[in-house]
């Protein structure tokens, strides 16, 4: 009786380790193989460690202190301090607590999305297919940015509650359409492949050929698309920010660059910082992003993945 | 001949191109196929490429769905269309007709390691309990189409094997379901001289030892006479069967114009032997059109010997010395 | 290219705009009641009016009949739009069509250029580097297009506004032209006018060439292993002439596809770059809408650059079909 579970938390442990090394391990160290993809990475984990762990060590003030206006960089203020005298970097660190979480929730409600629908119309195929393929043409026609500018105006005055969630939905109306079109012609091209009538020869369920067999091979498109969405979901989110369309907390990078851009004509002597601490903030997290979506689909390549 | 395990009667297959845009245009890829194969047999269907062999082949597994005709599945003491199996008896037909196909290379998934190939379809079946018995059972696989020690494969993705590893491993996996009947498509075309006749052989062995019938599609006749001998075989031309018998006879003598020239181009060894030789004189080269064959006997347009009535009548299979020829000559 | 072919992208391109308008008519109706409410109650405090004034106010700058059925409203509300009745707007009363027309040209001139420049520096660069992979020049350059591709086109303009035109007054921070000076067919003014468009031109094309350019690069890359290229390079063929009737035109072709997206995302920076600028052009007119929440007039902005992105799009694809012939013959989708 003792035994029982014992033997069974031996083999958990066995399974976390496998798949330890094969899942994460591994990858990570073929992305680590490649220079821009290991720079990428770093900076995208130095961002997550900055917003989820920085905040314990550098406290956020935000009581005005007039007399410390636009501060040049110094041991107390390295940042310098914004036009109401606040430290720049503890904003910095603190800003960017809502994006993160709406640019990974976007990127998994676009993935979720767009997979579905790209292999639902790739492998259903027919008339279900033409019509889907017409919705993606349409979709991605139509400007994203300026769809979203109407919808969030709408959103604001409809008197829905606006969360993450509701933020990341409706970030990913304008991000699905690519993904599922990829997805889709990846599909079809899988479809016809010989490993697929193998397997269906073999009497492999629908289900099986669908997540074991097809869903491998576009796990590159996937992951790369998941990148380039969070891409786009800080761009729109902090640009909808600073026309004011979607609200904001003080001291979060969107707040920072719409104050930037609101005092812009006002800033004088060291207030530069003001204006690139943000601004470089949110550059080097997206090319960070986009590095790491340029390596990523040597995780999934097998002929790298294996010495 | 023993009791036909799987039969196509009449069975037809048109598919459209096009469409859409511009008009739409059908090809006949199989044409009335009448076959039978019995347990435990082979029959070799030999014939250029687009002649519609493999489309046939894919016809007998349920792969494709007949435009015309059908294909039977002896199941619980009847003959039964394969379309209309349902449930338990069609996961019966599934498990018992297995296709290995031409190109090595494209029939594993590039994304998944060897083991992964291997295990489902042990798992499906319920012929391993367990994933553990799952993987000695894929061992023993690899050991039987001579892949060994199995365990440096399990673990490696398929493009790090040769084109002869990857046809054994889909040999492997076609074999893991215990099928009664086996669709070989091109099974050794894409594959070096030199492994071709060990595939063979292995192929020769796992019917002795699983009692599986064939289905072996090539273009080669030579292999055909080789993998075929003392069984039957099938020469097929613009999606008929021109001609069917014993391989030993249809070899030395065949009666078909278009066998005749398909015999002509095998190579043989012996110059003077080769220079003796008489070739029939094709009245042309080009094959016709599939979406456009010509009226009557679709060889009337090559054929040395057409006569008027070729090119107005289709030619009936019908039975002459000892075997199966569709020629108005007979 | 095939009739077949022109009406069925006609059909999509006209589907396309018929999909954004009942967008922007269904929002409107799925506002709540309680923000009509509330919006009639703001007219009657701020402006005096009475109830029936202010809910006829409300009822006619939302484009809303309550006492017609739905569906009168919407074929109504489209009648209207093809009358070029674009309602009016909020704040400043000026039927929306007539706000727009008047900042149009300056944002076709701006994103003209924009679009041209950044398109053939993409397609030269993305040739180079594809000719010179895995060399330096091909690593720094994929790393200048990444950084490009990912800076914000909001956040480099405001850069560009702040380092160029307030830290060193190098560049006007004002306006599509110098005031002062008459508008007219003249060098002065013509020379001031591209004095005013130089820093929104910088921020549009230094945000949209490194897409431009990846996209360039994959796809001349993809072409360079081509067999017809490897042939024509055993043939002895000079290198310029391959890379200018081989490589150039089949590896232009498939970026095409990706004109609606790029030129959709030049007009939603529009918004920002012609605002921090303070430039005459729709997105300017828009980014004020945006600040007055001025509905209608926000709502005919994106009906506007939703037809302007469509048209150039259904142009770039006919362009595509003529130079493809592969198009010419068969679908989009075979």
């Amino acid at each position: 009786m003792v035994c029982i579970p014992k033997l069974r938390k031996g083999k958990i442990m066995r399974g976390l380790k496998s798949f330890l090394r094969y899942h994460i391990l591994e990858p990570l160290k073929i992305l680590a193989s490649d220079k821009r993809a290991l720079v990428g990475l770093s900076i995208v984990i130095f961002y997550v460690l900055m917003v989820a762990v920085g905040r314990l060590f550098i406290p956020l003030d935000l009581t005005p202190h007039r007399e410390k206006r636009y501060l040049g960089p110094s041991w107390e203020h390295p940042l310098g301090t914004d036009f109401a005298g606040r430290d720049i970097l503890a904003q910095i660190v603190h800003g960017g607590r809502d994006v993160l979480p709406v640019a990974f929730l976007t990127g998994f409600v676009t993935i979720a999305i767009g997979t579905a629908i790209g292999i639902t119309s790739g492998y259903v195929g027919g008339k279900l297919d033409l019509a889907i393929t017409t919705f993606i043409d349409i979709f991605l026609t139509i400007p994203g940015f300026p769809l979203l500018m109407v919808v969030a105006v709408w959103l604001l005055q409809s008197g829905i509650p606006i969360n993450i969630f509701i933020i990341a939905c409706v970030l990913s109306i304008t991000a699905w359409a690519g993904l599922a079109r990829s997805v889709r012609a990846q599909v079809l091209s899988i479809r016809e492949e010989a490993f697929i009538e193998a397997a269906r020869c073999l009497g492999l369920s629908r289900f099986h050929i669908v997540f074991n067999e097809i869903l491998p091979n576009v796990m590159p498109y996937i992951a790369i698309n998941f990148m380039l969405s969070s891409v786009s979901a800080i761009y729109s989110y902090t640009g909808l920010q600073a026309l004011g369309l979607i609200p904001y907390e003080p001291g979060t990078w969107g707040a920072m660059i719409s104050m930037a851009q609101a005092y812009v004509g006002t800033i004088t002597g060291a207030g530069c910082w003001y204006v690139l601490a943000p601004s470089i903030t949110i550059i080097v997290l997206q090319v960070g992003l986009v590095f790491l979506s340029q390596g990523i689909d040597k995780i999934f390549n097998p002929r790298l993945r294996e010495r | 001949m023993t009791t036909p395990l799987i039969k196509a009667e009449k069975v037809s297959k048109i598919f459209s191109v096009g469409g859409m845009f511009g008009a739409k245009k059908y090809i006949k890829a199989v044409d009335g196929v009448d076959l039978e194969i019995g347990e435990n047999e082979i029959l070799a269907l030999v014939g250029e490429s687009g002649c519609g062999k493999s489309t046939l082949g894919r016809l007998m597994l349920a792969l494709l769905k007949p435009s015309s005709g059908s294909v039977s599945y002896y199941i619980n003491h009847e003959y039964k269309d394969v379309w209309s199996l349902k449930g338990k008896e069609f996961r019966e037909y599934r498990r018992n007709a297995q296709l290995i196909p031409q190109d090595p290379y494209s029939t594993l998934n590039p994304m998944k390691k060897v083991i992964s190939a291997l295990t489902p379809p042990l798992l499906r079946y319920k012929i391993a309990r367990n994933r553990r018995e799952a993987k000695k059972m894929a061992a023993e696989l690899l050991e039987i189409v001579g892949l060994s020690p199995p365990e440096d494969f399990f673990e490696r993705f398929p493009c790090r094997l040769s084109g002869g590893q990857l046809q054994r491993i889909a040999i492997a996996r076609a074999i893991s379901v215990k099928p009664k009947f086996i669709v070989a498509d091109e099974a050794v075309s894409m594959l070096d001289a030199s492994l071709r006749i060990e595939i063979l052989n292995l192929l020769l062995n796992i019917r002795k030892s699983l009692k599986t019938a064939y289905l072996f599609i090539t273009h080669d006749l030579a292999i055909a006479r080789y993998f075929a001998r003392n069984e039957r075989i099938a020469i097929m031309y613009l999606g008929n069967i021109v001609e069917m018998g014993r391989t030993e006879e249809i070899i030395q003598n065949p009666l078909h114009p278009y066998t005749q020239t398909l015999l002509a181009t095998v190579p043989i060894p012996d110059p003077k032997l080769a220079r003796k030789r008489e070739l029939p004189k094709l009245r042309s080269l080009e094959i016709p059109s599939l979406i456009s064959p010509p009226p009557g006997c679709k060889f009337n347009t090559r054929c040395p010997y057409a006569e008027s009535i070729c090119e107005k009548k289709v030619p009936e299979l019908k039975e002459v010395k000892g075997r199966l020829v569709a020629c108005h000559l007979f | 290219m095939t009739m077949k072919w022109i009406i069925k992208r006609t059909a999509t391109a006209i589907l396309t705009v018929y999909i954004v308008i009942t967008i922007t008519f269904f929002l409107i109706r799925l506002l709540p009641g309680s923000f009509i409410e509330m919006m009639i109650y703001y007219y009657m405090t701020q402006y005096g009016m009475s109830e029936i004034e202010a809910e006829e106010m409300v009822y006619s700058l939302y484009g809303i009949a309550p006492k017609k059925p739905v569906w009168e409203q919407y074929i109504d509300y489209i009648c209207g739009l093809l009358r070029g009745d674009w309602g009016k707007c909020y704040i400043t009363g000026i039927p929306v069509l007539e706000a727009l027309f008047y900042g149009l040209p300056w944002t076709v001139f701006l994103l003209s250029i924009s679009m041209t420049i950044s398109f053939a520096l993409g397609v030269g660069l993305g040739i180079l580097m594809a000719y010179r992979r895995g060399g330096i020049l091909d690593n720094a350059s994929s790393v200048f297009a990444s950084i490009s591709r990912a800076t914000p086109n909001f956040i480099l303009g405001l850069l560009l506004l702040y380092f160029l035109t307030i830290y060193y007054p190098i560049f006007p921070s004002r306006g599509s032209y110098d005031i002062s000076i008459k508008p007219g067919f003249t060098l002065e003014f013509i020379s001031s006018v591209l004095y005013h468009s130089f820093l929104p031109i910088m921020a549009y094309v230094i945000t949209s060439v490194g897409g431009w350019m990846l996209a360039m690069r994959g796809s001349a890359i993809r072409v360079l292993g081509e067999d017809y290229v490897i042939a024509a390079e055993a043939r002895g063929l000079k290198s310029g002439r391959i890379a200018r009737t081989y490589v150039g035109r089949n590896a232009i072709l498939p970026l095409f596809a990706s004109f609606a997206i790029s030129l959709g995302y030049m007009f939603g920076g529009s918004v920002f770059i012609e605002t921090y600028f303070a430039y005459n052009g729709i997105g300017h007119i828009i980014g004020l809408a945006m600040s007055w929440r001025d509905y209608p007039l926000i709502q005919g902005g994106f009906l506007l650059i939703t037809l302007a992105v469509v048209l150039s799009n259904f142009i770039a694809d006919l362009l595509y079909g003529k130079l493809d012939p592969r198009v010419r013959r068969g679908g989009m989708y075979s």
